[in-house]
Order: C-alpha cells, then sequence, then structure tokens
C-alpha cells in the first residue's frame, strides 16, 4: 500500500474538476499505526496493529450556480470497533439563496447529509481535518458503538449565514433519521450487551450556531443533539424500551498566523426508561483544552489535555465501581497528547501522536474483551502514527 | 481568620535567610525567563512575521466590478461560501498553491485571514459535500489568462 501511495506522489491536486470547476472529484486514503502499551485500540495495538484504514471517494457538481449535488462512499476498518467496510457517508442535494447583497445566505439540504456537531465531526474521517491522528476521545468517540449515528443521518437540514463586517453568524438546524441501528448502535444505546432488536421512533434534532470574528480568528460555537429513540425487542429475553439523550457542546478556537488555541465542553445527558438498565441518571463531563503551534506552514505540533467522565458526579468512579464491581478507570479517561504533523508534499501528510492516558471509560469489549471481566489497566501509554494521501 | 503558622514564628530567621538565599539565586533567572517570555510574545503574536514575496496582491475579476465589493463579500467569496454574483451568474474562485508567497500576502493583506484557515474551510466543504473547492493555479501567469478565459470568475494578480 505504501508502494502504492509513492506511486502517486507526482499527482496534481487540481487534476480532478471540470467545467472550471463546477465539477469535481476528491478522495483521501490513509493508513494508519497503533501501538499501545497496556489495552487494545483498533485492533491488537499492543504488538503494534495496522488495522486503521479511512479511504473515501466524493464527487460533487453544480448544476446551477447554488445548487450541488454531492455524495462521498467511505471504507474504513479500525479492528473490533469498526466492521462496517464500505458505507455510503453522504448524498446530498444542497440549494441556497443569497439574499441583501450577499449579506445573508437562507439555505436547505436534504439526503443524507453529515451530523453538524462540534468542530470536527463534519469530516472527522479525514485526517487532514483532525488536529492529530486520534480526535479528543471524551467528545468524538471512535471506538464506541455510537460513532455511526454521529456521522451522517438520513433527513434534512436549514441554515442560515449571516455577515456583518468582522462578524458573521452561522445557523444550521437538522432533524434527520440516526444511522443507530448499525455497528452496535442498539446495544450501546440501550446499556444491554447484544441487544436484539431495532431502534426507531423520533427523528434526533440537531442544531449549531457558529459565531465567526474576523474571518475565522476568533470562533465560538454552540451544538446540541436531542435524541429521543423506541427500542423495540426481538427477543423475548430483552426488554423494549426508550432512550433519551441530550448532549449539549460549547467550542471556542482563537487563531494567531502561528499557533492556535482550542477548547471544547460538552456533557451527555442520558435518561433510559424503567425496563432497560440504567447505570447512572447523572450527566457525563467531557471536555477538551488543545494548542497547536505552526512551525513552518507544512510542519506543526499539538499538545492536549482532554477528559472523559462517565458520572460527573463521580470523576473517580468509586460509586459506580462499586455498584457495578468493574474497577473505577472504567468510568472516567484523562488522556494528556503530544502529536506533530509534517506536509511532506501537497497531497502527502504524516502525523503522529503519543497519548498518556488514565482510565479505560472510552474503550471498547470487542478490542478489549477482558474489560467486562475486571480486566483492564488503569495507566497506559497509546501511539499512533498516519500516513494519508489526498486529491 | 486562619491562625497564624507556628512553625514560620519559631523558625523566622531561619527563614528569612533561606527567602534571601533563594531570592539572590533566582532573581537574575527570573530576568532572564521575563526576556524570553517577552521575545516569545513577540515571536508569537500574530502579523508580526516575515513579509512573503514582493509584488503587492490585488484582486482581479472577469468583469472588473471586484472593487465595488465589501471585504465581507470578497471573504465569502474565496470561503468558497457564495455559488453567485448578484446577479445571479455562476462564481468561480481560481487561487495559487497554499505556500506560494502570492497567496500568503492575498490571504493576509486582502482577506485578513491566514492560508490555513482558507485550507481548512476548504477541506471541510469538500468533504462534508457542501461546497467546491477553488480551483488552484500554478503561476501568477496561468490566472490571468484563466480569469480572461472564464466570465464569472475572480482571482488576484501582483502589482
Amino acid at each position: 500500500m505504501f508502494a502504492a501511495l509513492t506511486l502517486l506522489l507526482p499527482f496534481n491536486a487540481s487534476a480532478l474538476e471540470w467545467h472550471n470547476g463546477d465539477w469535481q472529484m476528491h478522495g483521501f486514503l490513509g493508513q494508519g499505526f497503533t501501538y499501545t502499551d497496556h489495552n487494545q485500540v483498533f485492533g491488537t495495538s499492543r504488538d503494534g496493529s495496522l488495522d486503521f484504514r479511512e479511504m473515501g471517494v466524493n464527487a460533487s457538481a453544480k448544476l446551477l450556480p447554488n445548487l450541488l449535488v454531492s455524495a462521498q462512499g467511505i471504507y474504513r476498518d479500525t479492528g473490533g470497533s469498526d466492521t462496517l467496510g464500505t458505507r455510503l457517508d453522504f448524498a446530498q442535494v444542497d440549494y441556497s439563496a443569497p439574499l441583501f447583497d450577499s449579506a445573508l445566505v437562507l439555505g436547505v439540504r436534504g439526503g443524507r447529509v453529515k451530523v453538524p456537531f462540534g468542530l470536527y465531526n463534519d469530516t472527522r474521517d479525514v485526517l487532514w481535518t483532525r488536529p492529530t491522528v486520534l480526535l479528543p476521545q471524551s467528545i468524538y468517540f471512535d471506538t464506541l458503538a455510537l460513532r455511526q449515528a454521529m456521522i451522517s443521518a438520513d433527513g434534512g437540514l436549514l441554515y442560515g449565514r449571516y455577515t456583518y463586517g468582522e462578524h458573521r453568524l452561522n445557523l444550521e438546524f437538522m432533524v434527520a433519521q440516526p444511522q443507530d441501528n448499525t455497528g452496535g448502535g442498539p446495544a450501546f444505546l440501550t446499556n444491554i450487551p447484544n441487544a436484539q432488536g431495532e431502534l426507531g421512533g423520533r427523528p434526533m434534532f440537531i442544531g449549531r450556531a457558529l459565531y465567526e470574528w474576523m474571518g475565522g480568528r476568533g470562533r465560538l460555537m454552540f451544538s446540541v443533539v436531542d435524541l429521543d429513540r423506541d427500542f423495540h425487542s426481538s427477543s423475548p429475553t430483552t426488554p423494549s424500551g426508550n432512550i433519551k439523550v441530550m448532549y449539549p457542546l460549547f467550542s471556542g478556537q482563537y487563531n494567531a498566523e502561528r499557533w492556535s488555541l482550542t477548547a471544547e465542553y460538552g456533557w451527555i445527558d442520558s435518561q433510559r426508561s424503567n425496563t432497560l438498565p440504567t447505570l447512572t441518571k447523572n450527566p457525563s463531563e467531557n471536555f477538551y483544552v488543545q494548542g497547536e503551534y505552526r512551525i513552518t506552514s507544512d510542519i506543526s505540533g499539538v499538545l492536549r489535555y482532554d477528559v472523559f467522565h462517565l458520572d460527573r458526579d463521580d470523576r473517580d468512579g468509586k460509586a459506580l465501581s462499586q455498584l457495578t464491581g468493574l474497577p473505577s478507570h472504567r468510568f472516567y479517561a484523562r488522556d494528556l497528547t503530544v502529536g506533530a504533523r509534517w506536509k511532506f508534499a501537497r497531497n502527502f501528510l504524516l502525523a503522529a501522536d503519543y497519548h498518556y492516558i488514565n482510565g479505560t471509560a472510552w474503550l471498547n469489549d470487542k478490542d478489549n474483551p477482558d474489560l467486562m471481566n475486571g480486566g483492564g489497566t488503569s495507566d497506559w501509554s497509546l501511539f499512533t502514527m498516519m500516513l494519508s494521501f489526498r486529491f | 481568620m486562619r491562625q497564624p503558622n507556628g512553625f514560620c514564628f519559631t523558625h523566622f530567621p531561619v527563614m528569612a535567610c533561606l527567602v534571601d538565599r533563594t531570592l539572590q539565586l533566582f532573581v537574575p533567572t527570573l530576568f532572564r525567563l521575563q526576556r524570553a517570555l517577552l521575545l516569545s510574545v513577540f515571536i508569537l503574536l500574530p502579523n508580526t512575521t516575515l513579509q512573503a514575496g514582493g509584488l503587492k496582491p490585488v484582486l482581479v475579476d472577469s468583469n472588473g466590478q471586484a472593487k465595488h465589493y465589501s471585504l465581507e463579500t470578497v471573504r465569502e467569496i474565496f470561503f468558497m461560501r457564495l455559488g453567485s454574483w448578484p446577479d445571479g451568474s455562476p462564481i468561480h474562485v481560481f487561487v495559487l498553491p497554499d505556500n506560494h508567497p502570492l497567496h500568503v500576502r492575498f490571504a493576509k493583506e486582502i482577506l485578513g485571514v491566514y492560508p490555513f484557515q482558507l485550507r481548512s474551510a476548504w477541506d471541510r466543504i469538500v468533504y462534508s459535500g457542501t461546497g467546491v473547492a477553488p480551483t488552484t493555479v500554478e503561476t501568477p501567469e496561468e490566472m490571468q489568462m484563466r480569469i480572461k478565459g472564464t466570465p464569472g470568475s475572480i482571482g488576484y494578480m501582483g502589482e
């Protein structure tokens, strides 16, 4: 695969477009390597795992100046946590109308659309748009079964953009059916291992508001997911029930020429009906603080502290540990990350990060079956590296 | 009120002596640190890095209308968030590669943003299917040629 990648080196970035850019094709191809000293992430990482691949191809066509049709297919493999293989990422029609001398733009998008949430969710499968190989896991779960439901959904989205001098406001509101019946979604949301049945009911609501100052030098964002799903069990031994999830997220970013400072803070408040097992009624706590420094336009470094507490009133996990008999490190994860990125050619990016992690809350039990019976190591290190090509 | 610390009182002469010694050692270091800090603030502050390229960038478009647009409209155009001109005709955007000195100056001096912000916005719309990327040309000469030959196009040149 690396040999194939090097063959693509002289590839021109702007080669795949027609009609002066009205028709375009783009894609990406990334191969990762993961090593952990304890616990497993993306395959058998204790021996060094190459089970981390992401690739995608998309096509966009501007049929009219303000009418855009686009679709993207993705292949992703991350060991036990993603076995879906090839999937349709988005397939959408977007129409927008500029008003008042283009100061206001109103638009509508429908089909399978990307979920607008936080700073990184929209394009999180592409290394080029992530600050590190592994996103802050407190907010962007990559090993848990909630992932596919957060990526894209079938429905529609209304948006508005308003610019006034150095101020810019962007509002999005989405109503869509999440893809929560794939990739272990029912088991994750019901808290029943291997739950047999289907999730349905009300589509999810998502809102996102962004304020930008000076063309994005300062950015403030608020996103919120409102999920209300009914679980219909197909097995006599498993109960049916209802799950409600509210996930607000506050984001802020400051971009200077050499450095960027980013932080996001949110919490997940989930309520399950009495028939479904409930671990805690308290909301979680999810946040990170991140600094990036651009040494040159092609080389940069990043430092981040990322924290996840499953129950914000039980940060050390002691109460939950007593309740479940599982070690307390299952209920929190604090991750100190140092990373570097190098764009060594226009279409090639090499990124690596080292994580020192205290806690195992965001590890999945497919790659770590011993977590189910009290195993797992509370203090561990993770090294991950990825080479990515894009056009 | 907290009670005064007994240890501090009984051992005051020893403490004072220690503090004095410590200060003697640390004050010069502190001054050095302060100088380093001030220096690094200058390095870290925006707008103080090297000026790129010799030519001053100016906005160019096929209709010769560009100078009438407000900064926020030009920004929206180069961030690829506007599909059409006020008369409804399509906009075509041309840019030079990210590291080209004229592109760097255009981003900073005309748009008031950094090239990495443009690239990050383009990557986001391209890989979420919510827009198209600008057309990248390799040289300013090619840019001028493409703008001349493409109705409704916009880019920049050096003066």
